[in-house]
């Protein structure tokens, strides 16, 4: 049961897949029930995973290896070489990642229901995403992980370039364009590492490249690994997206849907950060560590440019992708900080931006509904017309700030720590963001929601009610839970970190 | 025996192939051009003639072969021909540089 | 019970949680609520403040987050300083919070403002009792936001949202600095825990240079705490909030935070000549800046918050000269009057619903207890004998002059003086004098409100008397009980002179303000004429608000609207140009599609020579 576990997991979407495919188009109700009820499923298995866990289970249990393909006549030498396997696994880290994956799906998947035409095509894509996504945190070798990433691409360049705003297709050609260019980089990386090793598989090249493991071929010149390291570097930044790769990710904020960016800023962007963990740290920890500081000055630069521009912007939802980009920057100052508190608060950042985005985008989803607009001169007074609404908007811009007791706090606490011990300059410069942070969000949560004039027409003003509570609820709690009591989050990667730290020279 | 070495078949079907590859790639004529084709084909057939005799392995393989290439070179000028044929009916025409649309 | 000690901030946290949920439905009903958990949180802390009277400091934690090896914990500590900070934070939001109920009746959103009241003391209680730095940090900021929650209370007014955003944005400066200094401290020792950090300054591990400057950048976070110069700017808009708002905020809790993270953290400071330095000039210079503001300001509120700026300048200035049991001891006794005065301001606004000093006249008769009651707090902060605040300034000039500053003691001699002016010039101008509003419609304010104010009367009497130089300083032995060396003696020597000097100069600035606003014997304009440079500059506060404006706030914004550009063009630009030169190559690749059959076989071939070369060269593979 348990080697099935993972597999039943990632392709557990296909119920709800093969469900709604067999419906017909006009059943928007039950499509959309459906298409939330597609997303229990691995909702559940996750959870199940996660009490198994705790319950001490080892995660090393639910690893599960297939023979898949193999190239060339290599078994007299090693069965394991030029083989690519279907191999699924799970650690600390991917766990949480698996988690957030599926909670913001699910919330995300009850958010659709404000999709209002094409509901079959939408929750088809929206679940193959789901597939992809989950594919890529358990993925064992890099074909694999590439494959699924892929999965990702595809599914999120229509749902942006379907269901969004005006500019829409504009908006997943970058999206298209951008991710193409960092999937080719990414490919040619994958492929000239498993034409020199014969392996794909991430442990076994981790410990190749650390412990100088042998290979059956020349060995890679340190030149060809720091070409690698870069290449997965390029890749991945683009993905989370630091400056200057970040434009295609302000068009698809700004265009999306807000239920697609909801699991675009929830989970897509955190692929980058786990990537970065996983392959440019985890298999070149040498050559990672002296690229360190340049990952620092561009989260440095990211986190100041994020914000300094979301304090000048109108729209309230580039305001937001402006400020997903300043909170990138955080997660690339964390890891290129080279130590414990640095990477764990950029993990910590990670998870809690998705929480935090997740909840942000649901409520520009939500007033949308209502508005008509996100134009921040368009709006104001909501804190009369709909109290909870503004509550909720106050709380998550506040956690957005880094308040504490909200999981913000915890990451940007351990990024500095750690960014002070290692580049204590640009640490100096990074913090006076903290400031602009805070007057960005003030901002623009203040012109909405105080002032006299309220922007609703009488027809539309009701509060968030009835189902719309649970999404909110949901990410508030967590993102309070983490807040509180960090540990919670803190168990289940501490031996990621460590791993990862004790490659890179334990420091 | 003192015959002839494989060294000099092969020198000779260099320089037939060469040939053929020159014609195939400069001449305008396109009966030339299908000439040199054939030509260049041929110098593939004397190598494996050659090399059944010459070979690591010597063997009938090779003459079977070059038989195969014989006729199937025979098929492909009739085709060509034909085609050429057809071109020139529309086209007047059987310059080679002169045959750059796919459509009519 | 200090083991049960953690219920104290729980109580009003439990109160936000369920007036928060109850979405409003309470009405006036969670007032009570409020009160009575807040009550709780009082009794509690009274008893553990008596418990702790006679035990020594109890101390737990557990752990809260693990970094690698480090482990970060939370808990709560209770010793003599935090005790008695317990002790008048509850008691003094209890008193807000009965107060309210009369000051604030009829408000739409009641259960919502008491659900913020006690979102603010519990983060305030929070504050007081950690006993690491991170914990401390955390409260720190959630004061910060219940601040921002209760200055913004009515949202729908501009002032009052500008307000909000001000004073959090001013505090959030001061709280990188401390962030900072509390990280930096963390490398320097391996610990965020007060007593782990002080063994190792005493140790002596740490460089002078860095002690110093974590020492300034802790004291940045006081500073925008505490309002003082230069991000004192948010305290007097701060005044847009509700007047009991005021009274908490301003005089009992969220400013007083950062003296107490000054005194909590006075063996760092002691190990920095430096710092105490700074911070006493800061807070020197503060007291006598915001006291030369206040004397012509002409909104009621206005007069007491920089009023309150200006005391907290005093407490500060006492802590950098090593008046650690002064600072604190002012910082009690300015808890108690000027919370009366805040209370007592409500009063007078209530009745005649204006906050402008110059309609305001002749209420002395009018008000009969709020008059005796706003004067009773003026004497005190005055310095006026035998009432709380005299025994306190004097402490702290004591405390001046024994540290061997002689410029601070006069800076602190002159804003003594200046307090003793514009305090009885706000006195005068509401309660004495011609009455410019009509009869009728002045109103005592009722029980309810006139009760807190009565109690904190009778506490800024007598709450001096317990540390006196002649009853006894019993405050200052138990404060400084068991850390002598560290925080010096309980009680501060100096000649006797300068109490004297105390008496006269409150006397002699009542005696002007008596002179010119009351009798009127002496010309409005006697000291200074109303068009002239001087006071202009005092009462627009020093251009400070503009000069800002000016220089920082429209930086930001030009880098801002500069960025932008950089956006649209560079980056935008930099899309077009890699999108424009994929296209430009799509069209050479066009080109190159000429049809020209033999073109592509010569291609093909040179394709094939150039792989064969390589491949001669290389043997195949790539090094």
């Amino acid at each position: 049961m348990n080697v099935y576990l993972l597999s039943l997991l990632v392709f557990s979407p296909l119920l709800g897949i093969l469900m709604i495919s067999l419906m017909p188009k006009k059943e928007e109700r039950t499509i959309k029930q459906f298409g939330f009820f597609g997303t229990l499923p691995p909702l559940i298995l996750s959870f199940f995973l996660c009490s198994q866990y705790y319950s001490g289970v080892a995660l090393s249990a639910f690893s599960i290896k297939v023979d898949w393909i193999r190239f060339g006549n290599l078994e007299m030498y090693d069965p394991k070489l030029f083989a690519v396997n279907y191999e699924l696994g799970l650690d600390g880290l991917s766990l949480s990642f698996i988690l957030l994956t599926t909670i913001v799906s699910s919330l995300a998947a009850m958010a659709s229901i404000y999709i209002k035409q094409g509901w079959k095509g939408y929750y088809l894509l929206f679940l193959i995403l789901e597939i992809g996504m989950l594919g890529v945190f358990t993925a064992e070798n890099l074909i694999l992980f590439f494959i699924f990433f892929e999965m990702t691409l595809v599914p999120a360049f229509f749902l942006i370039g379907r269901w969004g705003f005006l500019e829409r297709e504009k908006a997943s050609y970058y999206f298209l364009i951008y991710n193409g260019i960092g999937s080719a980089v990414l490919l040619v990386a994958i492929l000239i590492l498993f034409a020199r090793t014969g392996t794909t598989n991430i442990a076994a090249l981790t410990q190749m490249m650390t412990m100088g493991g042998v290979s059956l071929f020349a060995p890679i010149s340190s030149s060809m690994k720091y070409g690698l390291c870069l290449a997965f570097l390029i890749a991945f930044a683009i993905k989370l997206p630091v400056f200057p790769f970040h434009s295609w990710m302000v068009r698809v904020h700004a265009e999306a849907h807000p239920s697609i960016v909801m699991v675009h800023a929830g989970v897509l962007l955190k692929i980058g950060a786990y990537g970065i963990i996983r392959f440019a740290m985890g298999i070149f920890p040498e050559q990672y560590e002296s690229l360190a500081l340049a990952l620092v000055l561009m989260g440095v630069i990211s986190f100041l440019y994020g914000a300094w521009l979301a304090m000048v912007q109108t729209d309230f939802k580039l305001v937001l992708a402006y400020s997903s980009i300043s909170h990138m920057g955080i997660v690339m100052m964390g890891l290129g900080a080279l130590n414990e508190a640095g990477l764990q608060g950029a993990v910590f950042q990670v998870i809690s931006h998705g929480l935090i985005a997740a909840l942000l985008f649901f409520l520009v989803g939500a007033l949308y509904e209502r508005t008509g607009s996100t134009m921040l001169p368009n709006l104001g007074g909501l804190a009369r017309s709909m109290p909870v609404f503004s509550g909720f908007l106050l709380a998550c811009g506040l956690a957005s700030l880094g308040l504490p007791g909200m999981s913000g706090f915890i990451s940007e606490f351990m990024v500095f720590l750690g960014l002070f011990k290692g580049q204590p300059l640009l640490a100096a410069i990074a913090v006076i963001g903290l400031i602009f942070t805070a007057i960005y969000i003030l901002r623009a949560v203040m012109l909405m929601t105080f002032g006299k004039n309220d922007s609703l027409e009488e027809k539309e003003k009701r509060d968030i009610e009835g189902w719309e509570l649970v999404p909110a609820l949901v990410l508030l709690g967590l993102i309070i839970a983490i807040g509180v009591y960090p540990n919670l989050l803190g168990g289940p990667i501490q031996s990621t970190i460590e791993a990862v730290m004790l490659a890179l020279g334990g420091r | 025996m003192t015959g002839v070495p494989l060294s000099a078949y092969l020198v000779l079907a260099l320089v037939l192939f060469c040939i053929g590859l020159y014609g195939a790639l400069t001449k305008r004529n396109a009966v030339i051009v299908l000439i040199s084709i054939e030509l260049m084909l041929n110098a593939a057939n004397i190598n494996l003639v050659a090399f059944s005799k010459f070979g690591v392995t010597p063997s009938i393989t090779g003459q079977v072969f070059s038989l195969f290439t014989i006729t199937i070179a025979a098929a492909e000028a009739a085709v060509g021909l034909a085609i050429l044929m057809s071109l020139y009916r529309n086209r007047k025409t059987v310059n080679v540089d002169e045959m750059d649309i796919m459509k009519h | 019970m200090m083991e049960n000690a953690w219920l104290i901030p729980i109580f009003p946290l439990v109160t936000f949680l369920v007036l928060l949920l109850s979405g409003g439905r309470l009405r006036e009903r969670g007032a009570y609520i409020g009160i009575i958990f807040t009550l709780a949180s009082f009794v509690l802390s009274v008893l553990a403040l008596v418990e702790r009277l006679t035990a020594p400091t109890y101390k737990t934690t557990m752990d809260w987050l693990s970094i690698g090896g480090t482990q970060l914990t939370a808990g709560f500590e209770i010793n003599q300083l935090n005790a008695l900070m317990l002790v008048i934070v509850s008691f003094v939001s209890l008193l807000v919070q009965i107060y309210s109920l009369g000051y604030m009746k009829g408000e739409e959103r009641f259960s919502t403002f008491y659900a913020y009241l006690g979102f603010f003391t519990f983060a305030m209680l929070g504050l007081v009792m950690a006993p690491n730095l991170v914990q401390l940090y955390f409260f720190w900021e959630l004061v910060g936001v219940g601040s921002f929650l209760l200055i913004g209370f009515y949202f729908y007014r501009q002032e009052a949202k500008d307000a909000a955003k001000k004073a959090f944005i001013m505090t959030r400066i001061g709280d990188v600095g401390l962030l900072i200094g509390i990280i930096l401290l963390f490398w320097e020792t391996g610990s965020f825990e007060y007593e782990e950090i002080f063994q190792a300054v005493q140790a002596g591990v740490i460089p002078d240079g860095s002690i110093t400057l974590i020492a300034i950048l802790i004291f940045i976070g006081a500073v925008g705490k505490s309002g003082q110069f230069p991000l004192h700017t948010w305290l007097p808009d701060a005044m847009e909030g509700p007047t009991p708002v005021s009274a908490l905020i301003h005089a009992a809790t969220m400013v007083a935070a950062g003296v107490y993270l000054v005194a909590t953290m006075f063996p760092l400071f002691l190990a920095s000549d430096a710092a105490m330095q700074v911070v006493a000039v800061t807070g020197g210079f503060t007291a006598i800046f915001a006291a030369s503001i206040a004397t012509v300001q002409k909104d009621i509120k206005r007069v007491l918050a920089y009023s309150t700026i200006s005391q907290l300048g005093f407490m500060m200035l006492a802590l950098g000269t090593a008046g650690y049991v002064a600072g604190v001891f002012h910082l009690m006794t300015h808890a108690f009057f000027k919370a009366l005065l805040f209370l007592a301001a409500g009063s007078v606004i209530h009745a005649i619903h204006t906050q402008d000093i110059e309609r305001m006249g002749g209420l002395w008769g009018r008000l009969k207890w709020t008059g005796p009651l706003f004067l009773a707090g003026t004497l005190a902060i005055s310095g006026f004998p035998l009432l709380s605040g005299f025994f306190s300034k004097d402490e702290i000039l004591m405390a001046a002059w024994a540290n061997g500053n002689y410029f601070l003691f006069s800076l602190a001699v002159i804003t003594s003086f200046l307090t003793a002016f514009y305090m009885f010039r706000l006195f005068f101008m509401i309660f004495a004098g011609e009455s410019r509003i009509q009869a009728e419609q002045v109103k005592e304010s009722p029980a309810i409100m006139l009760l807190p104010m009565l109690v904190l009367g009778i506490l800024a009497v007598v709450g001096g008397y317990i540390q006196t130089p002649w009853f006894g300083t019993f405050l200052g032995e138990w404060l400084v009980e068991g850390n002598e060396a560290v925080l010096g003696s309980g009680h501060s020597e100096g000649p006797v002179w300068i109490m004297l000097l105390a008496v006269l100069i409150a006397l002699a600035g009542i005696f002007l303000a008596y002179m010119i606003y009351a009798k009127t014997k002496l010309p409005r304009e006697w000291l200074v004429k109303k068009d002239s440079t001087l006071y202009r500059i005092l009462e627009n506060k020093f251009y400070i608000d503009e000069i800002y404006y000016f220089t920082i706030v429209q930086l930001i914004k030009g880098i801002g609207l500069f960025l932008s550009y950089v956006e649209r063009f560079i980056i935008g630009g930099l899309v077009t140009t890699v999108t424009g030169s994929i296209e430009g190559l799509g069209k050479i690749g066009s080109k190159l599609q000429s049809g020209q059959v033999q073109q592509y076989g010569m291609i093909a071939f040179l394709g094939l020579a150039v792989l064969l070369v390589i491949f001669a060269l290389t043997g195949g593979y790539l090094r």
